[in-house]
C-alpha cells in the first residue's frame, strides 16, 4: 500500500502538465471514438480481425541465488519505483548475469541497455511491472526503459526517467499506424503523442541519455543509426514537444489503467494492428542490415549517411555583439 | 486587351517604394527587378543574369558573414572556386534546420546577430529574459524584418531579412504572380486575403503580403487579430490549458464568422459586378465552397475573378485535397475558370517564388536570380525528372546566406511540359522528403482555426 509520504518521495504524482496533456489526449480520443462508432462496430463485426502473434523471448531469465550482490539502498534513483522493482529476484539475477559488480559501471550500463534494446521487443500492452515484462520479453517503451533502470539500479548505478510529448519522423511512426487507423487519426487530431520516455544513468558526475525503445532492426528499417548508450533519440528520430521535458525518479501513478482501458477495452484491434506493424519494420530492418553485410556494415552505412546530411555551419551564441545593446 | 509590358508598367509604378534607385543597382537587383517577365527571359540570359546575382551574394556572404565563412571554409570552398554556372552546384548549401537551432532570452537575441550577413543597426532588446515575439519586434524596430514560419513540433524556423531583402521578396512575390494572372490583374479589382493581417503580424507567409495592398484598390482581410510567436505555438501542438482553451473557442466562433464574412463579401461583389481576387490558404476558400454547396448557392465570376492559393493542401487533418480537385471545385462554385486559380510555392527561407502556370499548373522556377536543384538521400545532386530533396541558390537575399537544402520533396523538370516558357519546372504538389516535419503556412493557419478536433 503506497503511503502520501512514498508517493512525495517517489515522484509519483504526475506533473500538472502530463495531466493536463493526458487529460486533452483522452478527450480528443473519445471524441474520435464518438464520431467513429460505425467503424468501430465493423471493425468488431468483421471477419477479418488483426491477430499478433507475441515473438517469443530469444533469452532465458537466469535463475536467483541467495548471496547474488544487489544495491539494497533506499536513496532516491536506486530504489525501487512504481512498475520498477529493481530488487524483484528475477531482476537481480540478471543484472549478476549481465556483470553487474564486475563490470565498471559504465560497461555495466552497456550491457543492460542493449539488454533491454535488443532483447525486449516493442510491443503496445497496458503497463505492468520489470518482472511481468521480463517473462514477456516484449512491451512499450516504458516497459523496455524500466528495465533497463531496473538493472541499473540493481547493480547500484542511480538510473532515472526522462519523459516528453514528441512528435517522430513520419516514416519511423507510419508503417505501425498504417495498420491501426483510428490510432492514426487520433495521432492526426493530436498533432503529437502523448508521451515518450527515455532512461537516463548517472555515471563519472553526470547523467547519461540511453533510449532502449527501439530495436535495431526498426531503426534500420528507416535508416537511422542503431543507437548506443550516451547517444539520445532527441534529434534523430523523435521531436519533442518544446516545454515538455520532465525527469523523475519513478513513472507516475495513473497510467496504468487508461492504458488497459484503451489497449485491452476500447481498441484491441488497432492495437493489434500497431503490434503487427512493428513486426513488419523489424523484418523490414533485419533485410536491410543483412543486405548492408551486417550490423556494424549497416550502422557505418547510416552514419555517414546521417552525418552528411547533418553538415551545418556552427553559430556562436555567446560571441556578443555591440550592436545589440541589453536594456534592464 | 493591355499589352503586358504596359500591365507589368502599371505594377512597377505602384510599388516604386520596394525597388532601389536604378542607380544603386548591383547584380541582384538586375537579376530581379530587370526582367519585366521573370518566367520568359531566355534560358541563356536568365544563367548569366543567375551566375552573376548568386556569385555577388555569395561573396558578400563569404566576406562579411563570419559563420557562413566559416562553414565555407570546412567544406574547402571559396569565392575563387566560382568560375562559370556550373561552378555555382558547389556552393555550401545550409540545411534549414540551421534556423531552427536557436537559444532563447537574449541569447537568441545574440544568436540572430551572429547568423547576419554585414552592418546590423543597433538594436536596443528590452527585459532580462525577452520572448521571441520582444526580441523579434525589437529588431524589426530597428529596420530589419525578421520573419518565421513553424513545423508541426511548434518550433519555428526565423529568417533575418534586412527591409532590403524583405522588399525584393514582397515585390517578387507580387510580380510572379501578377505575371502568371496576366491579364486579370487591375489595381480597380476588390481583394480578399485568407490570411492573417500582414501589419499585425511576423508570420512570414502573412507579412509578405503588406504588398496587395499597394497594387489592389480594396482588400479584406481574413484573420484581423495580432498573431504571435505562441499563438502558432499553442495552436500548432492543438489545445493546452484554459488560457488555450478559451483561446480556441473564440478562433472557432471567428472561423465561422470568417467564412460568413467572405460569403457576403461574394454576393456583394457579384452583384456589384466587381473583379475579385482571393490569396493565401486554400483551405479557408475550401470550406466556404463547402457552406456554398451545402446551401445551394453558386457564382460566376468567370474572367472577374482570380485565386492565388499557397502553403499547403491539408483540408483537415486528415484530408488533402488534390490542386485539381479544388479547381474543379473553384470552377463549378464560383464560376472561376481553372486557369486564373494558380498556387505559389515558397518558402520562409528564400526570396524564390514558384507560381503555376495558368496553362499547365506547373511550379515555374523564376530563374534569372534563383537557381533550383534537387539532391538524393546521399545529397547528390540528381538533376531533372527524379524526386529528390529541394535544394536552391537564392541570388537575391542580402542579409542571410540564401543558399538552402530543405526538407521538401520535389521533382524538378528541365521545362514546363505543357507551356512554351523557357526554364526549369517543380511538378504541382510539393511534398515534405522523409525525416522532415509538416509546416507550410495553410497549416499554420490551418491548425489555427482548425479548432474542432477530430472532424
Amino acid at each position: 500500500m503506497l503511503t502520501p509520504w512514498e508517493i512525495k518521495k517517489k515522484e509519483y504524482l504526475p506533473p500538472l502538465l502530463m495531466i493536463k496533456m493526458n487529460l486533452l489526449g483522452m478527450l480528443s480520443l473519445v471524441k474520435i471514438l464518438l464520431l467513429n462508432l460505425g467503424a468501430i462496430r465493423v471493425a468488431k463485426n468483421q471477419e477479418k480481425k488483426n491477430i499478433y502473434i507475441r515473438p517469443k523471448p530469444t533469452y532465458k531469465i537466469p535463475d536467483y541465488e541467495q548471496g547474488m550482490k544487489y544495491c539494497k539502498s533506499d536513496e532516491k534513483y536506486l530504489r525501487p519505483t512504481l512498475y520498477c522493482n529493481c530488487q524483484a529476484p528475477e531482476i537481480i539475477a540478471l543484472a549478476n548475469q549481465l556483470g553487474a559488480y564486475k563490470k565498471s559501471e559504465y560497461e555495466f550500463a552497456q550491457a543492460a541497455f542493449e539488454f533491454a534494446k535488443r532483447k525486449i521487443i516493442l510491443e503496445f500492452v497496458p503497463l505492468d511491472g520489470v518482472v511481468e515484462t521480463l517473462r514477456r520479453g516484449t512491451g512499450t517503451c516504458l516497459h523496455k526503459i524500466s528495465i533497463f533502470i531496473a538493472l541499473c539500479r540493481a547493480a547500484g548505478i542511480q538510473a532515472r526517467y526522462k519523459f516528453f510529448a514528441l512528435t517522430m519522423l513520419d516514416e519511423w511512426a507510419q508503417p505501425a499506424l498504417n495498420n491501426a487507423p483510428l490510432m492514426k487519426k487520433w495521432y492526426d487530431v493530436m498533432g503529437f503523442f502523448l508521451l515518450h520516455g527515455e532512461g537516463e544513468i548517472y555515471v563519472d558526475g553526470k547523467w547519461i541519455p540511453g533510449d532502449v525503445g527501439a530495436e535495431p532492426e526498426r531503426q534500420a528499417s528507416v535508416w537511422l543509426p542503431v543507437t548506443k548508450l550516451g547517444e539520445d533519440s532527441i534529434g534523430i528520430w523523435l521531436f519533442p514537444i518544446p516545454g515538455t521535458i520532465i525527469q523523475r525518479e519513478s513513472i507516475p501513478l495513473g497510467l496504468r489503467l487508461p492504458s488497459k482501458v484503451l489497449m485491452n477495452r476500447l481498441v484491441p484491434n488497432s492495437v493489434a494492428g500497431l503490434n503487427n506493424g512493428i513486426i513488419e519494420q523489424i523484418e523490414k530492418g533485419k533485410k536491410i542490415i543483412k543486405e548492408a553485410g551486417g550490423e556494424k556494415a549497416y550502422d557505418l552505412l547510416a552514419r555517414q549517411k546521417r552525418a552528411k546530411s547533418m553538415s551545418m555551419p556552427k553559430a556562436s551564441l555567446v560571441e556578443k555583439s555591440d550592436k545589440i545593446i541589453f536594456e534592464e | 486587351m493591355i499589352d503586358f509590358d504596359a500591365y507589368i508598367k502599371k505594377f512597377d509604378s505602384l510599388v516604386t517604394k520596394y525597388i532601389p534607385p536604378k542607380e544603386q543597382w548591383t547584380p541582384s537587383d538586375y537579376a530581379t527587378y530587370g526582367p519585366q517577365d521573370l518566367y520568359r527571359v531566355p534560358e541563356k540570359k536568365a544563367n548569366e543574369l543567375c551566375f552573376e546575382a548568386i556569385k555577388y551574394q555569395f561573396k558578400r556572404h563569404y566576406e562579411n558573414n563570419k559563420i557562413y565563412h566559416k562553414f565555407c571554409d570546412t567544406q574547402n570552398f571559396s569565392i575563387d572556386k566560382i568560375k562559370n554556372y556550373v561552378d555555382l552546384e558547389k556552393i555550401p548549401l545550409i540545411p534549414d534546420k540551421f534556423y531552427k537551432d536557436y537559444p532563447t532570452g537574449r541569447d537568441f537575441a545574440l544568436w540572430l546577430s551572429n547568423i547576419i550577413t554585414g552592418e546590423l543597426p543597433t538594436i536596443k532588446i528590452s527585459g532580462k529574459n525577452p520572448s521571441f515575439d520582444d526580441v523579434i519586434n525589437d529588431f524589426n524596430a530597428s529596420g530589419m524584418v525578421v520573419a518565421y514560419s513553424s513545423g508541426t513540433s511548434g518550433k519555428h524556423t526565423f529568417i533575418p531579412r534586412d527591409l532590403r531583402t524583405f522588399n525584393v521578396a514582397e515585390y517578387l512575390g507580387a510580380k510572379v504572380v501578377l505575371t502568371m494572372a496576366y491579364p486579370i490583374w487591375e489595381y480597380d479589382m476588390y481583394g480578399f486575403l485568407l490570411m492573417p493581417n500582414p501589419f499585425k503580424t511576423n508570420v512570414f507567409a502573412g507579412k509578405v503580403c503588406t504588398i496587395y495592398f499597394d497594387v489592389i484598390k480594396d482588400v479584406k482581410v481574413a484573420i484581423d487579430r495580432e498573431i504571435d510567436t505562441e499563438t502558432i505555438r499553442l495552436s500548432m501542438l492543438g489545445g493546452r490549458g484554459i488560457k488555450t482553451t478559451l483561446a480556441s473557442i473564440a478562433i472557432k466562433r471567428m472561423y465561422s464568422k470568417i467564412v460568413n464574412n467572405i460569403i457576403k463579401w461574394l454576393e456583394q461583389n457579384e452583384k456589384q459586378g466587381n473583379k475579385i481576387a482571393f490569396a493565401g490558404a486554400p483551405f479557408l476558400l475550401y470550406s466556404v465552397m463547402n457552406k456554398l454547396e451545402k446551401d445551394g448557392k453558386t457564382f460566376n465570376f468567370s474572367n472577374r475573378g482570380a485565386i492565388l492559393t499557397g502553403g499547403g493542401w491539408k483540408i483537415h487533418e486528415d484530408i488533402r485535397v488534390s490542386v485539381n480537385d479544388f479547381r474543379k471545385k473553384v470552377e463549378s462554385i464560383l464560376g472561376i475558370k481553372p486557369e486564373h486559380c494558380l498556387d505559389l510555392y515558397g518558402m520562409v527561407e528564400g526570396n524564390g517564388w514558384m507560381t503555376h502556370c495558368p496553362e499547365g499548373h506547373y511550379l515555374h522556377v523564376p530563374h534569372s536570380y534563383y537557381h533550383a536543384m534537387v539532391f538524393d538521400d546521399e545529397l547528390k545532386p540528381i538533376g531533372y525528372g527524379k524526386f529528390g530533396r529541394f535544394a536552391f541558390l537564392d541570388g537575391s537575399t542580402y542579409s542571410y546566406p540564401g543558399f538552402i537544402i530543405s526538407g521538401d520533396r520535389v521533382k524538378l523538370l528541365e521545362h514546363c511540359p505543357v507551356c512554351d516558357r523557357p526554364g526549369p519546372v517543380l511538378e504541382p504538389e510539393i511534398k515534405r522528403a522523409p525525416g522532415e516535419e509538416t509546416r507550410g503556412c495553410a497549416e499554420e493557419m490551418r491548425k489555427m482555426l482548425a479548432t474542432d478536433l477530430g472532424r
